[in-house]
């Protein structure tokens, strides 16, 4: 009694704490699939009451396709009830045992981690995508910079290419038109009767005009491809302020008397000391502002006032001319721009290019300008002062009669002209036609000074002049060259080059020079 | 009346259930819900009553539990086709139906076609071409093909 006791006590303890607390519901199929007995709370989780002897497929879905042999775990399965159940599929000898169990509590847990992580993982998807277009993005912005900066420095090297192309001609017109206007003046009257003199004389003025605004238009696109390329460094030297601007109002004034209007200069500099500027840019800026406004000045006149004051120097450039309207002000320091209606060539580029170089020497550039009033444009920039240096007494000092120069030059027309010039203030001067050339001139005779050109067939003036060092050349060399690109002036003075000048260049320039190297060599 | 057991499967969150719902209750929606186990839908297509075992995705800490797919006559592959690694990720899933229970019939669907940025690769699609598999580019959200999708398997067993 005692063990039938203990034995039902077990099974209700089963029953209790197994069945009825995992809702545990069961079915039997024999070997062909039909149902052998079932227990009665398959109801609980939607099943319909099993027929027994029937086919259990036709009784249940999920039955569909299993068969009696296999066993089969199935651990989250959603039931008709909608209640997540836990199948187990137990084959035995004769026949297959479902168990199916409640597994609500469990997949409720696994359903918060799984969306978690399932959203993180998506999350993570995202952002790895996102990161890679990033980075697609932006090779592509390298890949388009890199395009650009070899576009920029194409441009610049087509430009410097131009520059220098365009130059080789201009020096022959300019020389050879200054030759026919001196030659013009020295002819009397029976030679050329006065009135075609003059008319001549007109002509050649308007070809000399013409081609030094060709040159300066050409010096113009050539400082803006390198300005773009960051090419243009600023080199400050103690320089006579005085002097500099006296200089410019010299080469201005005739333009200003041309076109019948005033040109006024004043001047607040103390004399007694020195500036430390970059005397040819700041030269350059100062031409390009008052030629600007000379050029658009038609009626009155240009003032141009300096004044040093505090180790700064300030300048302003005012004119009574067409002025600039509010619009065109905001875009005037654009490359190439131009106001459409001033009747004015250019190319544009002034302006943007003095600014820039204004900027490069700690400087800032102000515009303010009235349509049909005017304009004033000014600027303030460093002039650290320092006490003068001993002028250097730079007249010719040499007799240049009897100056043997040998001229390496490949280009026929200039040749003939710095011959010609050369020859007039008598100096002896041998001309050759490449490097190999000079070299072997050097080495047959002795001359006082070389002017070498430096694109030139068979060997460059470079390869000569490395040759000439390798062999203790002490004859000075004067490189005369159409390119006025920095790196070749400093390759030149890398190469112990007395000097170098930059084509179209005057015989006075190389006589000075020339003077120059002699003595000090 | 016949019936089919058939097998939704592929990567998590590629629109199984979405296929699944437009497919036998025409809704969809926006919020996504991880199936977790499986989920078991009828629908009747044709003459054959279709019994649709739509199997929670494989993830990276889970594959797929292939205990589900015992009886299938059939599956669907899912895949994203906004998501190339689900897509690639298919060869791998197939290798474990077939493993479980043979080359069974066996149509492709390339998920959320009604979105931009969509990477299937020219490789992949040559892949599934050269096994004969049936591929549409379906979306769930639209329905677009998604009729065609479950017809065609359909068909095939």
């Amino acid at each position: 009694m005692e063990s039938r006791t203990f034995k039902n006590k077990v099974q209700e303890f089963i029953r209790e704490r197994v069945i009825s607390k995992l809702q545990l519901a069961y079915f039997a199929v024999d070997e062909q699939m039909k149902v052998r007995g079932a227990s009665s709370n398959l109801s609980d989780y939607g099943f319909p009451k099993l027929d027994i002897g029937k086919p259990v497929d036709e009784q249940i879905d999920f039955m569909i396709g299993m068969d009696a042999k296999t066993e089969l775990d199935l651990p989250v399965v959603g039931s008709p009830s909608g209640i997540p159940i836990s199948v187990s599929l137990m084959p035995d000898d004769d026949q297959l045992t479902v168990l199916i169990s409640n597994a609500s509590t469990a997949t409720e847990q696994r359903q918060l981690l799984q969306q978690a992580a399932n959203e993180n993982e998506l999350l993570v998807e995202q952002q790895k995508k996102l990161m890679s277009e990033l980075e697609m993005a932006s090779q592509e912005l390298e890949q388009k910079n890199r395009q650009l900066e070899e576009a920029s420095r194409l441009q610049t090297s087509f430009i410097s290419g131009v520059s220098h192309e365009f130059r080789t001609p201009l020096t022959s017109i300019i020389g050879y038109t200054n030759l026919v206007k001196s030659d013009l003046a020295k002819m009397s009257e029976e030679m050329v009767p006065r009135i075609a003199k003059q008319d001549s004389d007109d002509y050649l003025s308007a070809v000399q005009r013409s081609s030094k605004h060709l040159l300066s238009l050409v010096e113009n696109l050539l400082d803006h491809g390198k300005l773009d390329s960051d090419e243009i460094n600023i080199r400050p030297k103690p320089t006579d302020l005085n002097e500099l601007f006296r200089d410019v109002e010299l080469l201005l004034t005739p333009l200003s008397t041309t076109k019948d209007i005033r040109f006024d200069i004043e001047l607040d500099i103390p004399s007694d000391f020195e500036a430390i500027v970059d005397d040819s840019r700041l030269r350059q800026c100062l031409i390009n502002l008052v030629g600007n406004a000379i050029k658009f000045t038609d009626e009155g006149g240009v003032s141009l006032k300096a004044k040093l004051e505090n180790e700064s120097l300030n300048v302003s450039v005012s004119d009574t001319g067409l002025g600039i309207s509010a619009d065109d002000l905001k875009k005037i320091r654009l490359p190439f721009f131009q106001a459409a209606d001033t009747g004015k060539v250019g190319t544009g580029l002034g302006l943007t290019i003095t600014e820039r170089i204004i900027e490069m020497m700690g400087g800032q550039l102000e515009i303010e300008s009235e349509l049909n009033v005017g304009t004033c444009v000014t600027f303030s920039m460093p002039a650290p002062l320092i006490e003068p240096q001993l002028a250097v007494e730079q007249q010719l000092s040499v007799n240049l009669t009897e100056l043997r120069v040998l001229l390496a030059e490949d280009d026929s027309d200039i040749a003939d002209l710095v011959v010609m010039l050369l020859e007039e203030q008598g100096v002896n001067v041998r001309r050759v036609v490449n490097g190999a050339l000079a070299v072997a001139a050097l080495q047959e005779a002795d001359f006082d000074i070389v002017l070498m050109d430096i694109h030139m067939p068979i060997m460059t003036g470079y390869e000569a002049i490395e040759e000439l060092n390798k062999q203790g050349n002490t004859t000075p060399i004067i490189v005369m060259s159409a390119s006025a690109v920095e790196d070749d002036q400093e390759r030149a003075k890398g190469l112990g080059c007395a000097a170098y000048l930059v084509k179209p260049v005057d015989v006075q320039e190389i006589l000075s020079i020339a003077s120059m190297v002699i003595d000090v060599n | 009346m016949d019936k089919k057991k058939i097998c939704m499967v592929g990567d998590f969150s590629v629109g199984k259930t979405s296929l699944t719902q437009k497919f036998v209750n025409n809704v969809f929606s926006e919020k996504y819900l991880t199936t977790i186990g499986v989920k078991i839908d009828t629908v009747e297509v044709e003459s054959t009553k279709l019994i649709i075992w739509d199997v929670a995705g494989r993830d990276s800490l889970s594959p797929i539990n292939a205990s589900y797919l015992v009886g299938a006559a059939g599956v669907i592959l899912v895949a994203d086709g906004t998501r190339e690694s689900t897509v690639s990720g298919l060869l791998d899933i197939w290798a474990v139906v077939e493993k479980r229970i043979g080359s069974v019939p066996c149509v492709v669907a390339l998920n959320k076609c009604d979105l931009p940025d969509w990477h299937v690769s020219e490789s992949n699609l040559d892949e599934f071409a050269s096994r004969d598999w049936s591929v549409f580019q379906t979306s769930a959200k639209k329905g677009h093909d998604v009729e065609t999708l479950f017809h065609t398997l359909v068909a095939k067993i």
